[in-house]
């Protein structure tokens, strides 16, 4: 199985042999087997697989969270494992957008503040006009000046889109999203994912252990073990499952 | 429960660590002050012992009041009927006087910093001869070892010596250890013995003994000479043996330790009421943050009991590990006082350190209780989590109401007032009066910290406002942390809020004593120069002879010269002891305004007037013309006349006598004070010639003052300069002190940042991953601080204010009468706690910015 990228697509971001190992000797664990990945612009992509296989692992690497221990990551141009702390925390600021399970946002700050909070934390305005709409498609237009406490889980994790999308960044990465809400909120917060994607051309990478949740991406990148096994282009949450018995057996 | 409690301590070591800490500071003081003062008082005793060994036993008039110098003399007839006593080998009279200093080779002086510079007829049962010989005629002295050792003296050169009536050039002869042969047993005091008949004269006085020495003869019964002689002098005179007098010297000594031991206890009060602060604000935090932890014990079946024992647990296992590093740190701090006592001059003779068992019963008492007290109020809380609270994500404990809050706390403070006013209406000197003042800030103190939370987070948002406009979101964000819990950050500005309004308190109070001082100096004083001792220091300023004056007035320069001395208890009416001002009355008026509402000061006869301030005359129900019955410290009763009542109590205090009446019964001759006024000069004069005439004045007056260098002489502007100087000194001092508070406060921020910052983890290592600098992460932790440093500032500033203001108006009129407030120094204070705040936010700042992004995420 050989992953095939579109190669009429440019790449967004990619890793290179990346490998991540925790611990050593006895207690070492192979999170990343100098894995072969690039995410193409303008497109959604879901990561399956197995717990414990590594998907948290490749997107907090991927994202500048974390360091690989050998390989290369690269969004966009910049080979992330060459960059300083500062470095990195600029690019995660200004190039990268990455939501969490849950409680992606600043409980003091309203939900507005935390669409725009990297912008203010490089002190710019941003671009405010795309704000606007990233708060309009949202469908949280009359709930910007509330808390996050104020706020449903699945509007919340909009919110938590919204800040991701609202910097324009080279790529959102989203580690289980939707893994915290009920199939309704499930449903909303994806189809704002695959609107930002269609209608503004974000590059968005999701992990999801939910077949229906993968459909809606373009591609599902399958992983076991560190490493890519195998993957579906146009996936519906059918073909999802077959392949995912496929694999398990 | 136990285990959980361990296992809380030991993974949160920092915290664990400072809270400790907090609770040890405390107990060191309490340990310290007490083992250095119990240290102390056996040294003493050891030295009373030494000194009372001199003689078996010892005649002294009986004195129903008043200090030592001031008792009345054995006369010289009395002595030597003692002398005849059967039994009496030896009656060898004592002689001693203050203010008797030695100049050095170089000069200069010999001052000692504290203790007093004495002079004695030279007695071979206590001093003992090392070097030299002892002083037999006149013209010589000897010394103590350590002066000349220190001073470089000399046997064989001759040194001036400035007594009470003049100063005189002496030969040293000889240097004597005092109380043993074999090494000096002192406090720091200078001793310049002479021969008796020589020390009386140069003392100027010739009348008598204080006190008549007595060996028994061998084989003589000590108790039967006691006897023989208690019946031939009668009830006038005391006979006492060398255990009471080593018992009397003990308990004179006794009560110079007793105020060293309350200052040091006032200082370990404040320490430990600050800590007392910061571990209930920590212990309330820690609830607060395992909210979700001990809701998921309950859900497993933890009884709410379980619950608070196991944090009352914790909170002694604190209490106890704090009280033990306190006792040794304690002890270590007795000897760090003892050196730093022996610096500025006190040296003491070295003993092993005392720690007795009631001190380390305080330490427990202390350090346990009150961690454990402090830890009463969380653990209450903390048993009210329901289970629940495992399941909500975002559980907040529910907060008192802001209005019960306003209502209880307002009631504490209203009670700490109340308090505090029947404190300070009450007399100044009794022991009442310090608990009413003691309970009273307390309570104020606790009233206030129950209040401030309601005022924590629109003070936190308005104090945040700027920096919000200023500095994006760092500064936003602490802003928000500061105003995010209340109660958090009142109780930490609470801890700084003590020191603060300490040191307003301290700062009000003198400032306005300055401005008082300003006021006389501006309308009192009509004399042109101010003649006192050189010495500066601590304390009343020493005396100086008395030749001085009389070489001032000699001048053709100086019309008048007015002498001035005084005493405490200097008499008894109505069977009250009275401090007094003895002056020439009939110049008085001239030299100071006194603001004479009624009579004349310089009218009537000298050696019977008296004159009052308004308050002492209502208070006794006496005006002009009335007369008053008043005993003096020589036993002796008169009747004087009140010929002025004064409303001025700043230069003449409460009451004046006439120095003609001091010198009746006092032995005292060197002067305290004293004031020149220049020759008139007809109206038409010149500024010219009035500024030659000052000039040439000028030059007389220290023509005179050079020849003794113990005394200086000042104009006005330079007197209100070095008064002025020498307040500010010493209110420095005392805030320096109170600024300990100020360390333990700062440990109190530490501690509740990092735990501040522990409660966010989750969120910091989110704005870490949506792009936040370390910089800016740990800029938002210094504003945060900055915030409740300035909030804690602010408040303890206006609360000290207030209570200065207050002082100052309760003080007696004789010491404040302006109220003035030092804003200058008011807003330094609200700078210093916030860079002490920025300080204490680096440790928790750097640690945030180190912490790892994911860990933190996973953190909830
Ligand atoms: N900080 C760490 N230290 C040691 N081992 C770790 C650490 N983080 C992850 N691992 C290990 O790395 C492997 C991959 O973990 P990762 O969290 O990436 O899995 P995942 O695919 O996201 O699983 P899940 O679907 O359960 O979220 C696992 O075996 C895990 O135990
Ligand atoms: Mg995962």
């Amino acid at each position: 199985m050989t992953p095939s990228p579109t190669q009429a697509l440019a790449t967004a971001a990619r890793a290179v042999a990346a490998s991540k190992i925790y611990g050593s000797g006895d207690t070492e664990v192979r999170a990343l087997d100098a894995i072969d990945v690039a995410f193409e612009q303008g497109r959604f992509t879901a990561i399956m697989g197995p717990s414990g296989s590594g998907k948290s692992t490749l997107m907090h690497c991927m994202a500048g969270l974390d360091n690989v221990t050998s390989g290369q990551v690269i969004i966009g141009e910049t080979d992330l494992t060459t960059l300083s702390e500062k470095d990195l925390t600029l690019l995660r600021r200004d190039n990268v957008g990455f939501v969490f399970q849950a409680y992606n946002l600043v409980p003091t700050l309203t939900a507005i503040e935390n669409i725009t909070l990297p912008m203010d934390l490089a002190g710019s305005k941003g671009d405010e006009a795309w704000v606007d709409e990233v708060v309009g498609a949202t469908g949280l237009a009359d709930r910007t000046k509330h808390r996050p406490n104020e706020l449903s889980g699945g509007q919340q994790q909009r919110v938590a889109v919204a800040r991701a999308l609202a910097g324009k960044p080279q790529i959102i990465f989203a580690d289980e999203p939707t893994g915290n809400v009920d199939s309704n909120t499930a449903a909303e917060i994806l189809g704002f994912m695959r609107s930002a994607v269609d209608q503004m051309g974000q590059t968005i990478v999701m992990v999801t252990h939910d077949p229906v949740a993968a459909s809606y991406a373009d591609r599902v990148v399958f992983l076991v073990d560190g490493k890519i096994v195998d993957e579906l282009e146009d996936p519906t949450p059918q073909g999802i499952r077959d392949h995912m018995t496929q694999l398990g057996a | 429960m136990f285990k959980l409690a361990l296992r809380s301590l030991i993974d949160k070591k920092l915290r664990f660590a400072l809270t400790t800490l907090v609770v040890v500071i405390g107990v060191m003081f309490v340990v310290g002050s007490f083992t250095l003062t119990d240290s102390l008082r056996s040294t003493f005793a050891g030295l009373a012992q030494d000194i009372a060994k001199g003689a078996d036993l010892t005649v002294r008039v009986d004195q129903e009041f008043g200090g030592d110098f001031e008792r009345a003399t054995v006369p010289e007839a009395v002595a030597e009927q003692v002398a005849g006593v059967e039994g009496v080998d030896l009656a060898r009279p004592e002689l001693a006087a203050l203010n008797v200093f030695i100049v050095d080779g170089d000069g200069e002086p010999i001052r000692p910093p504290g203790p007093p510079a004495l002079g004695f007829s030279f007695n071979p049962g206590s001093f003992f001869i090392t070097e030299g010989q002892q002083p037999s005629a006149p013209g010589e002295f000897a010394t103590d070892t350590v002066t000349a050792a220190n001073n470089d003296l000399r046997v064989g050169e001759t040194y001036q010596i400035n007594g009470p009536l003049d100063a005189e050039p002496f030969e040293l002869v000889g240097l004597f250890n005092f109380g043993s042969p074999d090494s000096h047993t002192g406090l720091g005091q200078t001793m310049a013995a002479f021969e008796l008949e020589e020390a009386q004269r140069f003392f100027g006085m010739e009348d008598g003994y204080q006190a008549v020495g007595v060996l028994a003869s061998a084989g003589a019964e000590v108790s039967e000479v006691q006897a023989r002689l208690e019946a031939v002098l009668g009830d006038e005179y005391r006979v006492i043996t060398q255990e009471v007098e080593a018992a009397e010297q003990e308990e004179d000594f006794n009560q110079v330790v007793d105020i060293f031991n309350t200052v040091l206890l006032v200082f370990a009060f404040i320490a430990v009421f600050v800590s007392a602060f910061i571990i209930n604000n920590t212990f309330q935090i820690i609830v607060g943050q395992r909210v979700r932890e001990i809701g998921l014990w309950r859900a497993v079946g933890a009884t709410p009991r379980q619950v608070s024992r196991s944090v009352i647990t914790e909170s002694a296992i604190v209490g106890a590990l704090s009280t033990v590093i306190g006792i040794g740190l304690g002890l270590a701090l007795a000897l760090v006082l003892r050196a730093v006592l022996e610096v500025i001059g006190f040296p003491l003779p070295p003993g092993p350190l005392t720690l007795q068992f009631r001190t380390v019963v305080l330490a427990a008492v202390v350090g346990l209780g009150v961690t454990m007290v402090s830890s009463i109020a969380p653990a209450m809380r903390a048993r009210r989590i329901s289970p629940v609270a495992a399941l909500s994500q975002d559980f907040q404990l529910g907060a008192t109401g802001l209005r019960r809050r306003l209502i209880t706390g307002g009631a504490v403070f209203a009670a700490g007032v109340v308090s505090l006013a029947a404190g300070m209406t009450a007399g100044m000197d009794t022991a009442p009066t310090f608990v009413l003042l003691g309970v009273g800030a307390v309570l104020a103190f606790v009233g206030m910290n129950i209040v401030s939370p309601v005022f924590a987070r629109p003070a936190a948002s308005a104090l945040g406002r700027p920096l919000k406009a200023a500095f994006g979101v760092p500064g936003r964000l602490g802003r928000d942390n500061a105003a995010r819990n209340p109660r958090r950050t009142a109780s930490t500005a609470g801890a700084l809020l003590i020191g603060l309004a300490l040191m307003g308190l301290a700062a009000v109070v003198g400032e306005s004593i300055k401005k008082t001082f300003d006021n006389i100096l501006d309308n009192a004083v009509e004399a042109d120069y101010f003649i006192q001792s050189s010495a500066t220091g601590f304390g009343p300023p020493p005396g100086f002879p008395a030749r001085v004056a009389d070489e001032i007035e000699a001048l053709d320069e100086i019309e008048s010269v007015m002498r001035i001395q005084w005493a405490f208890s200097g008499l008894s009416v109505e069977g009250e002891p009275r401090d007094i001002v003895a002056a020439d009355m009939s110049l008085a008026d001239d030299h100071f305004d006194g603001q004479v509402s009624s009579g004349d000061m310089a009218a009537g006869d000298p050696r019977t007037a008296l004159a009052l301030h308004s308050d002492s005359a209502e208070s006794l129900g006496v005006g002009v013309g009335d007369t008053v019955e008043a005993t003096f410290p020589d036993n002796q009763t008169e009747t004087l006349t009140v010929v002025a009542i004064f409303e001025d109590a700043a230069i003449y205090g409460n009451w004046l006598i006439d120095g003609a009446l001091w010198d009746r019964h006092f032995n005292r001759n060197d002067l305290a004070f004293a004031s020149a006024r220049t020759a008139d000069l007809p109206d038409a004069a010149t500024e010219a010639e009035q500024a030659s005439l000052l000039e040439r004045s000028r030059a007389a007056v220290n023509g005179v003052i050079d020849r003794y260098p113990t005394v200086k002489v000042e104009n006005q502007a330079e007197f209100r300069q070095t008064q002025q100087s020498q307040l500010t000194a010493i209110i420095r001092v005392i805030q320096v002190l109170i600024g300990l508070s100020f360390v333990i406060a700062l440990i109190g921020i530490i501690n509740t940042l990092s735990l501040s910052v522990f409660e966010r983890i989750h969120e910091i290592g989110l704005l870490r991953s949506v792009g936040m600098t370390r910089k800016q992460l740990r800029r938002s932790i210094y504003w945060e601080a900055l915030i409740v440093a300035v909030f804690g500032g602010l408040l303890g500033v206006a609360v000290g204010t207030v209570f200065g203001v207050a002082t100052a108006l309760a003080l007696p009129e004789s010491f404040v009468q302006a109220v003035a407030v030092p804003w200058l120094d008011l807003v330094v204070f609200v700078v210093i706690s916030a860079v002490a705040g920025l300080l204490a936010a680096i440790l928790p700042a750097v640690r945030a910015g180190r912490m790892n992004i994911l860990d933190a995420i996973a953190h909830e």
